[in-house]
């Protein structure tokens, strides 16, 4: 008769939250460049698989075993508050991935195009200037590195900042 | 080896970004995306606000202008770190 005391605990929708909030932790890692960060979007992916799996674990123990687990109204509270972030998780990991092809691109052994652009004081800068056996603007004739760069490293990025 | 960056944003927005992040490499402004182009990295209305900006992408390029080492993300959020650039640099002499 007092089976409702003797219900267990339903602690699975407390761990979808914890692996919803995981999954959004991942996209935060970002921003101090970590190492092996190639791993990351995979990562939050997995994160928020095991949120949604939790969440139904839990939603399932709530409602299709009720005589064996409490927690109705936890596993729907927890439910829903996890799902943001794991739709968050899945919008970003979509967007940040819509990129075009790169293999029209200059490859390693190839000659990259010649170019002249201005820099933030609106001065022409060419890449022979950029290669150039001259020293740089910035550094005295008199020099002694006044000699060619050994390379350049083009840095193209998506600007608005 | 020089890094040089390249973006859409104007001279002035670059400026107010080195001002504000103490910059120090030299950028270069490619606003109507001619050289982006030239590069095949246009990534049409990739901005927020729907304009054609570059896709990420670092060239290590030598004195004859020859590639000697790429990375192309297939991930916005995931860019090439200091350190792998510096040892792809350090492995052409």
């Amino acid at each position: 008769m007092p089976d409702a005391v003797q219900r267990r605990k339903n602690i699975a929708p407390w761990f979808g939250l914890l692996f919803a909030i995981g999954a959004v932790g991942c996209n935060a890692a970002f921003f101090v460049n970590p190492p092996l960060q190639g791993t990351l979007p995979w990562l939050s992916l997995l994160f928020a698989a095991l949120a949604l799996i939790f969440v139904v674990t839990g939603l399932w123990r709530a409602f299709g075993q009720a005589q064996v687990y409490r927690g109705k109204v936890l596993s729907v509270v927890l439910g829903v508050i996890a799902l943001l972030p794991v739709g968050f998780t899945v919008f970003v990991f979509v967007a940040a991935r819509r990129l075009p092809s790169s293999t029209a691109a200059p490859q390693v052994g190839q000659k990259v195009p010649d170019f002249t652009l201005p820099d933030t004081s609106g001065k022409l800068v060419s890449l022979d200037q950029l290669l150039a056996p001259v020293p740089s603007p910035n550094s005295s004739a008199s020099s002694p590195e006044s000699h060619a760069p050994k390379a350049v490293l083009l840095i193209f990025y998506r600007g608005y900042w | 080896m020089r890094p040089v960056a390249i973006s859409v944003d104007a001279p002035e927005v670059s400026r107010d970004l080195v001002h504000k992040a103490g910059y120090t490499f030299l950028i270069l402004s490619d606003p109507d995306t001619t050289v982006i182009r030239q590069y095949h990295l246009l990534h049409p209305g990739g901005a927020q606000d729907q304009h054609d900006i570059a896709r990420p992408a670092e060239f290590l390029v030598d004195s004859s202008k020859m590639v000697r080492w790429t990375n192309f993300t297939e991930d916005i959020r995931v860019r090439a770190r200091a350190d792998e650039m510096l040892a792809a640099a350090q492995q052409m002499r």
